[in-house]
């Protein structure tokens, strides 16, 4: 693409939020310009002051935040020297925001079509009630939304996530405008709705030519929507190039940290660069470089000198004083052993036979009355753990993964089956457990905002597993909970502090450490890194590798992060509506021959690859019910083999030493339909994959 | 309220802190909190410096209306009634406080294990509050003065007996929806994994974090208690006269409106002063705890 002529343009930007009496700079001389049908990324873990940037864009300003200096021009007329009034007509109108949580964004109170009508009114962008409803319908179908009409009427509740996330885009839409910002747009999403999502932004660019400023703290999608991408630490642009380029050779320290935290599926081991240390620490920032303090290359004077950006390449800037010094990085990966396999032992830690689960219902014995029968979430599941191995099962959200880990904690009773714990029944129930097995199974949870007590100090926290379990007293108490934190890699006087006194990834430290205080054989992770940013989930994968090491603890450990369960499972146990699709080794469940479901989700996982991909998991949209007869994945299945996935059950098959697969499609054809490879050569979609609902020719019929 | 998380910055003394803290407070609260110190320092002062004794006769002419002598005028027996109002704060707002703090603890209690324990429980204990909070509130209070007999009528325990009762189904209500909010949140399923019993749960983790709730509960109703007290009073159902009690200083001196209606100003005009301030605090207090302060990425 040629350069632009900039239809926003954003010069030396400064704001300040207010800070105890004073005022902290959260933007410092922050300036970059989007042209015309571009797409611009902004990217930095959170706090760097990315969104604060989006959202003047849109002339949005916080009683609490104050623009110190700068401009942000857009087609020439500076957004903030306007008044209130002149904003209201421009945004929503020429420029308008997607937000990052459709749920919070969405009026629930109000049918989703007719939030859409009144932006059409508030901006007299329709002449009539009627045009408006046509123009909603219209919408609501370059979106990709099923039957506008009927959505149109529905209330955001009775939507997904991903349905309200389109609703959302549709309304930025809904007056033409000529540039949109998106505020984390997918962070609230699994997989493979992300995966959608993306591929529609890609496609409505294609289509009506949008400029974007996208924000994010996920390099791999910027690397597939963005033209040029500016990476931001503690309010400082740090380097700015396009995306192509800048994942190829990026300069500045800070850039190549975040690109080394990315959990990588094409590379076993870790990358060669060392992920980010350390954290942000606003009142540690040196008067120079921000990035001083955690940078492995830094000389004395980058704490001193103000960092500018200046070109190293055309259309590539970057800001450090060292970047001739540090010169273009390989990223090369290099392929690490596999986590070793342990042994099988005789009688497995945990072992989970024809298990099925299912929720009975609302609270209250009226409401069970009404409800009785309990609808299963979970059928038929079993698998096993041993002594000191981390299991993952991964899936989409609605799967059924977190079902399988309450039933282990005892939080809900299984409808059906065993579960058995060392080879003995487990109680059902958490009442019915001794202290010694609840002590045993700790779980961890996904968000540490929720699992820690906000009005409890760390230290009581930490010390209420050691008052039930281990029986200590005061003074043994303090000396376990400073080891506990030490373990965790925390700092003893963090104890005093109340969890919203710290950052997300310190909490689900805390939240790990209450797990291990109790000296468990097993630990339910629950999708433990998917609250937190990219680099603050690598230091917690580095922290839980070394404390199985240390405390030889089996892991149930439930993601729908592919990279992520690569980079730590044992074994792998693919879960699809509840039922198991794929199972064994990870070393094997990454390599061909794949389930078609687990290979749809490896193709919907975004690494950093710099080709645009086509929207590989269209496919996958739409999910009519299958008939519980047959392969629940029937009917969603790109590969399905016509009517007889939706009647027959389909088979356990044997795939190399431990791997198992439960499809009708044979083993060597599910491998030679595989284009997912674990190299880093990388996915490209070799040819499309032709839609099977037809009697296959080229193949005999399987069975 | 100084519960509430003020960040401490580094060499701040207690008062500097409560400096900032009272700086930064909305005016609503810093107007109730002046009000309130008022009629506080009147309640607990009041009866050594009030010019007159609270039965005291011929202070001045019957019903000669205002004065420096009598700001509020004096009543048919000759009594000041400014003096009997001062002597009456401590009796108004002895008996707001204590009984809306009963009607609070039974309120708390009920309405967490409403919520927590859930069940048939829940369900009895709600049908039991909506049964209650469905009769007026001042028909509820005069059934249970009916039902409480003659012995311990005009008595102040059946004053306080009276609002708890009142006020209690209504702030287990809140109590019960703060507790079932809480108990989703998982602190709480991981307390019950750890094996803790129902009221260790209630006492640790859901009754610090319903605080906040059942505080902004307990100003509200306070605020609204001194009303009730009045109304009873008015009605003879409350104290018994000579009590200075404000409601029923009205209630003696209606009869005198149209002669000398600063008779009934003056016990109308400093009962709706507390309300008004009790308000005014409350609503202080309500965004004090609902505002986060929180310094991060917009």
């Amino acid at each position: 693409m040629t350069t632009p002529s900039p239809l926003l343009e954003v010069v030396d930007l400064d704001v300040a939020y207010r800070h105890g009496d004073g005022w902290a700079r959260v933007l410092h001389k922050v300036s970059f310009r989007i042209g015309a049908g571009e797409a611009f990324g902004l990217v930095g873990e959170s706090g760097c002051g990315k969104s604060t940037a989006a959202y003047q864009l849109l002339g949005y300003r916080r009683p609490n935040s104050l623009i110190e200096g700068g401009k942000v021009l857009f087609k020439g007329c500076d957004l903030l020297a306007l008044e209130r009034h002149e904003l209201d007509r421009l945004r929503g109108n020429r420029i308008s925001l997607v937000p990052q949580n459709p749920t919070t964004a969405l009026s629930p109170g109000m049918r989703v079509g007719h939030q859409i009508t009144e932006v059409l009114r508030t901006h007299r962008a329709a002449p009539n009630d009627a045009a408006a409803e046509a123009r909603m319908i219209e919408l609501f179908r370059l979106v990709g939304l099923p039957d506008p009409e009927r959505v149109g009427r529905r209330y955001p509740h009775q939507l997904s996530g991903g349905q309200q996330q389109r609703v959302t885009i549709a309304m930025a839409l809904a007056c033409d405008p000529d540039l949109l910002v998106l505020d984390e747009p997918t962070t609230g999403l699994d997989v493979t709705t992300q995966e959608q999502i993306i591929a529609l932004l890609i496609e409505l660019r294609a289509r009506i030519g949008l400029s974007m400023l996208y924000v994010t703290h996920d390099l791999g999608v910027l690397a597939q929507i963005a033209d040029r991408v500016g990476v931001m630490y503690a309010g400082h642009m740090v380097e700015m190039a396009p995306t192509e380029m800048l994942f190829r050779q990026p300069r500045h320290p800070y850039t190549r940290g975040l690109i080394a935290s990315v959990p990588q599926l094409e590379a076993v081991g870790r990358p060669t660069e060392r992920s980010l240390k350390g954290l942000l620490r606003r009142d540690e920032l040196p008067t120079g470089c921000p990035f001083q303090p955690r940078c492995a290359v830094a000389e004395p004077s980058c704490a001193g000198n103000r960092q500018r950006l200046e070109p190293v390449a055309p259309r590539h800037d970057v800001a450090c004083q060292r970047w001739r010094a540090i010169g273009v990085p390989d990223l090369a990966m290099v392929k690490g052993e596999a986590p070793a396999v342990v042994e099988a032992a005789a009688i497995p830690l945990l072992s989970l036979d024809g298990v099925t689960l299912g929720y009975g219902g609302a609270r209250g014995p009226l409401a069970r009355l009404l409800a009785p029968v309990a609808l299963p979430v979970v059928q038929d599941l079993s698998f096993r753990i041993d002594r000191g191995e981390t299991f993952a099962l991964v899936g989409e959200s609605g799967s059924g993964k977190s079902t399988v880990a309450r039933a282990v904690s005892g939080l809900i009773e299984p409808l059906a089956g065993a579960i058995r714990f060392e080879g003995e029944a487990l109680p059902r129930s958490v009442g019915a457990r001794s202290s010694e097995l609840r002590r045993r199974i700790q779980y961890i949870f996904q968000n540490p905002d929720a699992s820690l007590n906000p009005r409890m100090r760390v230290g009581a926290i930490l010390a209420r597993p050691l008052e039930i379990f281990q029986n200590l007293d005061g003074a043994a108490i303090r000396e376990r909970i400073a080891r506990a934190l030490d373990e965790v890699r925390l700092e003893a006087g963090y104890a005093a502090r109340f969890p919203d006194q710290l950052s997300g990834g310190e909490r689900q430290r805390v939240a790990i450490a209450r797990a291990l205080v109790a000296d468990p054989d097993l630990l339910l992770c629950d999708e433990i890194l998917s609250a937190l940013d990219v680099s603050v989930q690598a230091s917690i994968l580095d922290l839980l590798a070394r404390l199985r090491q240390e405390h030889a603890v089996a892991m149930l450990f439930i993601s729908h992060d592919l990279a992520v369960v690569r980079a730590l499972a044992d074994r792998v146990g693919v879960l699809y509506r509840g039922q198991l699709m794929e199972i064994g080794p990870a070393a094997e469940i990454f390599t061909p021959p794949f389930h078609p479901y687990t290979h749809a989700l490896l193709m919907a996982a975004p690494g950093i690859q710099t080709e645009r991909r086509p929207p590989a998991t269209q496919r996958l949209a739409s999910a009519p019910v299958a008939g519980n007869k047959g392969c629940v994945f029937a009917g969603r299945c790109p590969w399905q083999v016509g009517r007889l996935c939706e009647e027959v059950a389909p088979p356990w098959q044997l795939a190399g030493r431990d791997l198992r697969i439960r499809c009708h499609i044979p083993l060597d054809e599910l491998s030679a339909r595989a284009v997912w490879r674990p190299d880093r050569e990388g996915p490209r979609l070799a040819e499309p994959v032709e839609p099977s609902f037809l009697p296959s020719k080229s193949r005999a019929a399987p069975r | 309220m100084m519960a509430v998380a003020q960040p401490t910055m580094p060499g701040e003394s207690r008062w500097e802190r409560v400096a900032r803290f009272w700086r930064r407070a909305p005016n609503s609260f810093r107007i109730g909190a002046v009000v309130l110190l008022i009629h506080l320092f009147v309640a607990a002062t009041g009866p050594f410096w009030a010019p007159y004794g609270l039965s005291q006769m011929g202070t001045g002419i019957p019903l000669a209306g205002m004065s420096w002598a009598h700001p509020f005028g004096v009543d048919q027996l000759g009594r000041d009634i400014f003096s009997r109002v001062v002597h009456g704060a401590h009796i108004v707002i002895l008996l707001s406080l204590s009984g809306t703090f009963l009607g609070l603890v039974i309120g708390a209690v009920v309405g967490l294990i409403s919520g927590y324990v859930g069940g048939w429980i829940d369900e009895i204990l709600q049908r039991l509050i909506e049964a209650l909070i469905s009769i007026p509130f001042l028909v509820l209070a005069l059934i249970a003065i009916a039902a409480a007999g003659p012995q311990l009528a005009g008595q102040p325990i059946l004053i306080i007996l009276v609002v708890a009762l009142v006020y209690a189904p209504r702030i287990a209500r809140m109590a019960r929806a703060a507790a079932v909010d809480i108990a989703t949140r998982d602190f709480v399923t991981v307390a019950r994994l750890r094996g803790e019993g129902a009221w260790s749960v209630m006492r640790r983790e859901l009754l610090p974090n319903a605080s906040g709730v059942l505080l902004v509960e307990f100003a509200l109703r306070a605020g609204y208690a001194p009303v009730l007290i009045g109304s009873l009073g008015f009605l003879g159902f409350g104290m018994r006269p000579p009590t200075p009690e404000w409601g029923l200083m009205i209630s003696e001196n209606r009869a005198l409106l149209i002669v000398s209606p600063v008779t009934v100003l003056g016990p109308g005009l400093t009962l709706a002063s507390l309300v008004v301030g009790l308000n005014l605090f409350t609503d202080g207090l309500a965004r004090i705890l609902g505002r986060t302060v929180r310094l991060a990425d917009a």
